[in-house]
């Protein structure tokens, strides 16, 4: 994971309002990649780096608002900030009901972009951060053995090792055994750890 | 005008109906007045030959009563006075007691006064059907008069004239039929039109003759000129009411046009301030952008100083590229023609001027597949503004390349061609795109109409009033071979 040196890549075909933009955000040491062109972006970009994205609306031959259409259709999960020279509330809200994180007016002030900046970074890297247990989680699970998912099914349910054994037919120190394995493989240091990180993974596949 | 056709017809219609429909009641009316004005006059007619009658009767009743004596030898019996007194008693006859009547005509007609007690009629002795005698049986003498019945209208009280009036007046008695007044011969025997007719019976029981009075109406007799007037009138108040709706028309219209005007004129600012907030917009965020930036790079320990002068020289920069918009702006609303004189002592190359904003536009053109170089054979002049040449060719080069949007990859041309024709310098822009649609192609030039969603419609109406502010001409059509074309006409360097 590249946390540690967030990317914002900033799209006007502007080149004086994207190299002082780009100054601007540089002051507080975010790294800054200007585009010109939202077709060359569109094709060049790093999807996988942490980061966001500064979009102009208006721009000869595609808009802003088209371009964060393609992101969101492209599953782009940076946050994605509007800027534009004179927003309408028409445009504000179809800014927002595509994805838009934030809207913002031109000329824009530093501390009010730089602050959209960082909240969007720092959002973009919990979302990542959630995402990342969130697939270790999953990981961890694929490798519990059918009857060890059974008998997880049921601590999470609330039943004790006697009710389980009693369930699935099984002797209590056979039930001791499975839960002290998937208690391992699933990396769990108390019970209410274990639930809370697999309860969610636990229903989708009973509800699978 | 569909619309105005169609209420034409209405009026017209209408009209008609209320003519014909007055007409109808004009002739009606005009009917019924002569039908009364008859009958009015056939009654009068009977009541007179009906008075006649009875003083028929009153004298024959007179002579019965005083039995005027056998006249003295050579003497004029005093009966063969009333001759005299009444003309259209043409004879007095007496029977004296034992005395025989010289025609048995009278003798039967006597028997039958004598049976009724009245008098009674016996024919004229010639055949004549005009006259007829009356015979009143008495005692020791009876008396007979010898009628005539044209003589015994009273023509001074008569009400109509009757050498000129239609109705025909006749007395009728069985086949015997005696004629008082001719009327109009031919219309009672045409019989087309009305006929108005009226019978009764003389008020004299022993004259028993109908009073038959007739008269026919003929159709040109119909008051056609009170109906024609009618019809007039009715087409001259229908054409003032057609001219005064036409009129509120107008006005409407007019209104109409006039609050578009207004619309459009408030429109027209409210383009020219989101197109002036874009242009103004972009170097300020940059002039902010740059000045903040500098603001921290300067609070920065140590300072930044190199980054900070680099960025406050971006943000003057910036700031001139503002006051160039808002002089622009001025140049635009300013009309272009004299800065055109003193901004090109050299002329503009059309082709360099087309180079320049291909440059600009060579990621557009790209993009699209395209590599348009202008075709100039020679080096065309031009007399014009150059800032206004580069902003119009860039405009026709735009709508180029976004008409080419439409047509595949493979079947996209744009051919850009300098040429000299007359005194004019030439640009051709001709793209190989969808064309103009023919509802399109008139307006195009029209302030605020695209074509584009989204567009403002201010492109081509902006290029056009700078080329004719520099005594040139755009125009557009479509070619043959389909596509669009635009002429860029600018007076030649040389030619001024």
């Amino acid at each position: 994971m590249s946390t540690l040196s967030p990317t914002i890549h900033l799209i006007d075909d502007d080149a004086a309002v994207r190299d002082s933009l780009a100054l601007l955000i540089g002051t507080v040491g975010l790294r800054v990649t200007p585009w010109a062109d939202p077709q060359v972006f569109l094709e060049g970009f790093d999807r996988e780096a942490i980061g966001a994205i500064v979009l102009d609306v208006r721009m000869p031959g595609i808009s802003g608002l088209t371009v964060l259409d393609t992101l969101v259709a492209q599953g782009v999960d940076q946050p994605v900030i509007m800027l534009t020279g004179h927003g309408t509330v028409d445009m504000c809200r179809r800014a927002f009901k595509a994805g838009a994180a934030e809207f913002l007016e031109k000329p824009v002030n530093d501390e009010l972009l730089i602050e959209a900046l960082q909240n969007a970074v720092r959002q973009h890297v919990r979302s990542r951060e959630r995402h990342q247990a969130d697939r270790e989680a999953r990981e961890r699970y694929a490798q519990l053995s059918e009857r060890e998912r059974e008998v997880l099914g049921l601590i999470v349910a609330g039943l004790t090792n006697k009710e389980i054994g009693r369930a699935l037919d099984l002797s209590p120190r056979t039930v001791e055994t499975h839960r002290a394995n998937l208690f391992a493989k699933l990396q769990a240091e108390s019970l209410a750890q274990l639930i809370r990180r697999y309860a969610a993974l636990v229903d989708e596949h009973d509800g699978g | 005008m569909r619309a105005s056709g169609g209420s034409w017809r209405w009026w017209w219609l209408g009209g008609a109906v209320v003519s014909a429909a007055g007409a109808v009641l004009i002739a009606r009316q005009a009917i019924d007045a002569q039908r009364a004005l008859f009958e009015t006059d056939a009654r009068i007619v009977h009541r007179l030959l009906s008075q006649q009658a009875v003083q028929h009767d009153a004298i024959l009743d007179t002579l019965a009563l005083l039995q005027p004596g056998p006249p003295a030898a050579g003497a004029q019996p005093p009966e063969q006075r009333l001759p005299a007194l009444y003309p259209h008693i043409l004879a007095v006859q007496r029977r004296d007691r034992d005395q025989a009547w010289p025609d048995p005509a009278l003798a039967a007609a006597e028997a039958a006064s004598r049976r009724d007690r009245r008098a009674a009629l016996a024919p004229s002795p010639d055949g004549d059907t005009a006259r007829f005698r009356l015979v009143l049986a008495a005692e020791p003498t009876s008396y007979a008069l010898t009628i005539a019945v044209r003589g015994m209208v009273p023509w001074a009280e008569w009400p109509m004239p009757p050498d000129r009036s239609p109705v025909r007046v006749a007395l009728v008695r069985g086949a015997q039929r005696i004629d008082l007044q001719a009327g109009d011969a031919a219309a009672l025997a045409g019989g087309s039109g009305w006929r108005f007719s009226f019978h009764k019976h003389l008020a004299a029981a022993s004259q028993p003759f109908d009073v038959v009075a007739e008269r026919q109406l003929g159709w040109a007799q119909l008051p056609w000129w009170r109906m024609l007037g009618w019809a007039a009138a009715v087409t001259a108040v229908l054409a003032l009411m057609a001219q005064l709706q036409r009129q509120r028309t107008a006005r409407r219209r007019a209104e109409e046009l006039l609050r578009l005007g207004q619309v459009a004129r408030l429109n027209t600012l409210g383009e020219l301030a989101a197109g002036m907030a874009h242009e103004l917009n972009q170097p300020l965020t940059a002039v902010l952008a740059n000045t903040q930036a500098a603001q921290r790079l300067l609070a920065d320990d140590p300072p930044e100083l190199d980054t900070a002068r680099s960025a406050m020289a971006q943000a003057v920069a910036q700031a001139r590229r503002a006051a160039d918009v808002v002089g622009r702006l001025r140049a635009v609303v300013e009309r272009p023609a004299h800065r055109a004189a003193e901004a090109s002592a050299g002329g503009v190359d059309l082709a360099d001027a087309v180079r320049r904003a291909l440059h600009l536009l060579e990621p557009e053109c790209r993009r699209r597949g395209l590599a348009p170089e202008p075709q100039a054979p020679a080096p065309v002049r031009v007399q014009a503004d150059p800032v206004a040449v580069d902003q119009i060719v860039h405009n026709l080069l735009m709508n180029a390349l976004q008409a080419l949007d439409a047509v595949p990859a493979d079947a996209r041309r744009l051919t850009l061609t300098v040429l000299p024709a007359g005194g004019h310098g030439e640009l051709r822009v001709a793209d190989s795109g969808p064309g103009i649609p023919a509802e399109a192609l008139t307006r195009l030039f029209e302030p605020f109409f695209s074509t584009r969603e989204g567009g403002l419609g201010l492109g081509l109406s902006l290029c056009e009033t700078l080329a004719q502010g520099m005594n040139g001409s755009l125009t557009a059509a479509n070619r043959p071979e389909g596509g669009a074309v635009f002429t860029l006409r600018l007076p030649l360097k040389d030619a001024s």
